[in-house]
Parts: C-alpha cells; structure tokens; sequence
C-alpha cells in the first residue's frame, strides 16, 4: 500500500498543477479555441447584475487614438498652477483624477520631464488628501520609469496610483470622493481626447466618444452625492455640464465635428470648476 | 499589486489557502485572475488594476457592464478560488450577441478575448460553479483526514474576481 505524500509535497504539486492549467505558462498549454456563437436575453438575463463600473483609464481612449493618427501628444499637456482648494476634499479628488490623466496624456508624449512633474505634483495632492503614505511608492515609481523611459511601467504605476487612493477611500467609506477621482480623470481624458480630434475630425475617432452608460454612471453618481458638497457651485456646475454632454452623446446617428467641439467646451468648462483657471470670458 | 510579484503571491496564497483550510477569500480570487493574465502581459496587454469580485451562489450567473473602445483588443480573465470549483467567462454586445473570439476554461481560471467591432457597452457573463462530487471533494469530505469543524465546509457561495487587459 502506497503511504501518503507528505502535505509539502501536496502543496507542491497542487500549485504546479494550477499553474500547469494557465495557457502559456506550464506543461499543458494550450492555445484558446473559439468560442461558441451566443445569444442572451439582456432584457431578462437570469442572474445578477453586477452594479460595479470601473471606469476605463484615458490611456485605452488614447491607445486607439494613436492607432488612427499621430497625435501631437506634448501639445496636449496642459499642467496648470498649483491652485489652493481650500481643504475641500471633493476638489481635492476630482483634481487628483484629473493631474493622474495629466499623466496619462505626458506617458503618451513621452516627456519624462512632465511626467516628474506630474508625479511630484500628485504626491502633493496625496498629502492634502491624507493618503500620502499610500502614494508615495507609486508616485516614487512613476518618476523613477520615466527616467528609464519604460513607458508602460509609468502607465501601470499611474493606473495604480489612482487604484491606490480610490480603495483607500473606499475602505473609510469614502465612495463619494473614490468616484469623483474617476469622474475627474475622464473629463480630463475626454477634453484632450474631443481637442485632438476636433483638430482632425473623422468619424472613426468620433465614435471613440460614444459612452453614454459612463456619463450617466457618473450622473447617478452626482445625484446620489450627500452633505455639503453636494450643494458646491463646483458640483452643481458639473452635475449640469454632464447632462449637456449626455444629450450630446446620446443623439441618435454619428457624433459629427460641430457634436465633438462642442463636447471639448463643455468638458473644457466643467475643468475649469476645478482644475483650469477659468478663461477669461 | 506589482504584476511582476503577483505569481509569487498568488503561488503563497495557493499554498496558504491549501495548508490552512479556508479558501474564500475575495481577493484571492482576484490574485488568481491577475494570475491568469500573466501570460498576456508579455504579449503587451496592458492589465488594469481596477476589477471586479465578489461571492455568488455556484451556478447564478453575473452580469458585468463595460464600456470598450474599437481598435483596442481586450482579454477579460476570470478567478475563483474554492478548490474544485470552476469558472467561464463570456462577452456580448449590447443586443446580446457573443462577441468572444476565443476563450478558455480551465478549473478555477478562464478567459475571452474581443476585439469590439463598435464603440460601446459589453456585457461579460462570469458564472462560477461547484458540484460536491469527485475531485471537487475537499480532503476532509473524502475522509482523509478528520473533519474539524468550519474547516474545509462549502460555505454556500464561492467568491469571484474578473480584471482585464487591452492593447
């Protein structure tokens, strides 16, 4: 009779075999095979819906931009002063999504020197935040990848800054704040993003813009918001400047060029309740 | 987590999870879905840090909305971490049409790769299942070694963990 195999062993050959089953990394790989054509109910889908959005990082939007035009990138960024917000954490987040898009937009420009800039800059913010411990090490790593130019390494650690103070946040039941950090990185995406394609227009990078379940995610998200900031003019501004580019968004037929400066402005304006100094008209 | 020292923790938290009997833990879950991704990285898939997990009952399907961009290609990876459990990963379009162009199942992880042919919502389908039968038996239910109380029970939901990559 066989004896038993000490638990080490076990454990062993247990995780040898787990890794043994992921594609490209042990003894059984395999390529994929193709799935089989599916139809579900949507209307009336048997399960759960899971109510979690995670908002795409710029830098998806930005991936496909370059993939249709060469984009001016170092044109698009626009690091404005150090502005005080008086404390006013909602600020504080929606500036903080907004300079980690910053980065998002100098990774695509390459420019090492921004990008150091960029990542002092949010490690400030995470210091008025109260987060600067958790933010320390990525924004150390961004500086630190952009020196040696490993581009994708600083788009992981900007991905994972924003991660870093959004579960943060989260964890002391700060969902308002968490949200609003994501808000504040897509309005920053999506001016520089309407900017360079009201500069060359064509419908294929017009249809990047076609995101109405992410705009009225973050509606609901305003509307829900309680307390004292909820009242802000800053916020008030933007729960009406989102429902400006929701009717935009949602006409029917292709987003056309006069659709897409318009959606600049707007986002432009809606930046400016927190982020840009407002323009002088 | 650092991508490059996920396969380390995910093998401690295999090992871990295996030695002291109590699996369900959420971010396991995760662990083993960024565990899946791994090898996806080398072929340039950027892997967001950002995911989704939780526990369901075995068998109840989930639906998760997202937003996706045409002209990027995107692998979606799901994870479960109760030993014997399985799990499959779909995608659809907003009419409910399989947009998956290949996948993989295999145990406790699984995958699908699109490549979106428009501008908008998907909807990825993560279902999770556990049939008490074979292999799916802990040690303890096989009657290998004396059951002790709370330790190795299916506790009636198996979590879940689904992130996902572009290029």
């Amino acid at each position: 009779m066989s004896q038993p195999l000490p638990a080490v062993f076990r454990h062993l050959i247990v995780a040898l075999v787990f890794r043994a089953m992921l594609p490209g990394l042990g003894m059984a790989q395999e390529g994929g095979v193709p799935s089989s054509p599916e139809r579900i109910n949507l209307t009336n889908f048997p399960g759960e819906l899971v109510d979690k959005v995670v908002v795409p990082i710029p830098a998806e939007i930005f991936a496909v931009l370059d993939k249709l035009d060469e984009p001016d990138w170092n044109s698009g960024i626009q690091l404005p002063a150090a502005m005080d917000r008086g404390g006013e954490r909602s600020l504080l987040a929606l500036t903080f999504g907004s300079l980690v898009a910053e980065g998002f937009i100098a990774v695509q420009a390459k420019n090492a020197g921004e990008i150091e800039s960029i990542g002092k800059r949010v490690l400030d913010l995470s210091e008025s935040l109260g987060l600067a411990s958790s933010v320390r090490p990525h924004s150390l790593a961004i500086i630190e990848a952009s020196k040696n130019r490993d581009w994708a390494k600083v788009r992981d650690e900007l991905d994972a800054t924003q991660q870093t103070v959004r579960t943060t946040m989260e964890k002391l039941r700060d969902d308002e704040l968490s949200g609003l950090v994501s808000l504040g990185g897509w309005l920053r995406g999506t001016n520089v993003v309407t900017s360079f394609i009201s500069g060359s227009y064509s419908e294929d990078k017009a249809e990047l813009l076609n995101q109405p379940g992410l705009i009225a995610h973050f509606r609901e998200m305003i509307a829900s918001m309680r307390g004292p900031a909820a009242s802000m003019p800053a916020i008030r501004g933007i729960a009406t400047g989102l429902a400006r580019l929701e009717a935009i968004i949602t006409e029917p037929g292709n987003l056309s060029e006069e659709d897409i400066n318009q959606l600049r402005d707007i986002s432009r304006d809606l930046l400016e309740e927190f982020y840009f100094a407002k323009s002088a008209s | 987590m650092n991508h490059h020292s996920r396969p380390i923790a995910i093998v401690c938290a295999i090992l871990v999870g295996f030695g002291g009997g109590a699996h369900a833990f959420v971010n396991e879950a995760i662990s083993m879905a960024f565990e899946a991704a791994t090898p996806y990285v080398e072929q340039g898939f950027e892997v967001r840090e950002d995911n989704w997990s939780g526990e369901v009952e075995p068998g109840k399907p989930l639906l998760i909305r997202h937003q996706l961009f045409r002209g990027n290609e995107y692998w979606f990876w799901a994870g479960t971490s109760w030993p014997g459990a399985t799990i499959k990963v779909d995608i659809f379009d907003n009419e409910g049409n399989s947009v998956g162009l290949e996948s993989f199942a295999k145990g406790s992880f699984a995958g699908v790769r699109s490549l979106p042919q428009k501008t908008a919502t998907y909807f990825i389908r993560v279902v999770a299942t556990y049939e008490k039968t074979g292999k799916a038996l802990t040690a303890a239910e096989r009657g290998a070694n004396d059951p002790v109380a709370g330790v190795g029970e299916f506790p009636g939901v198996l979590d879940w963990g689904l992130v996902y990559g572009y290029r």
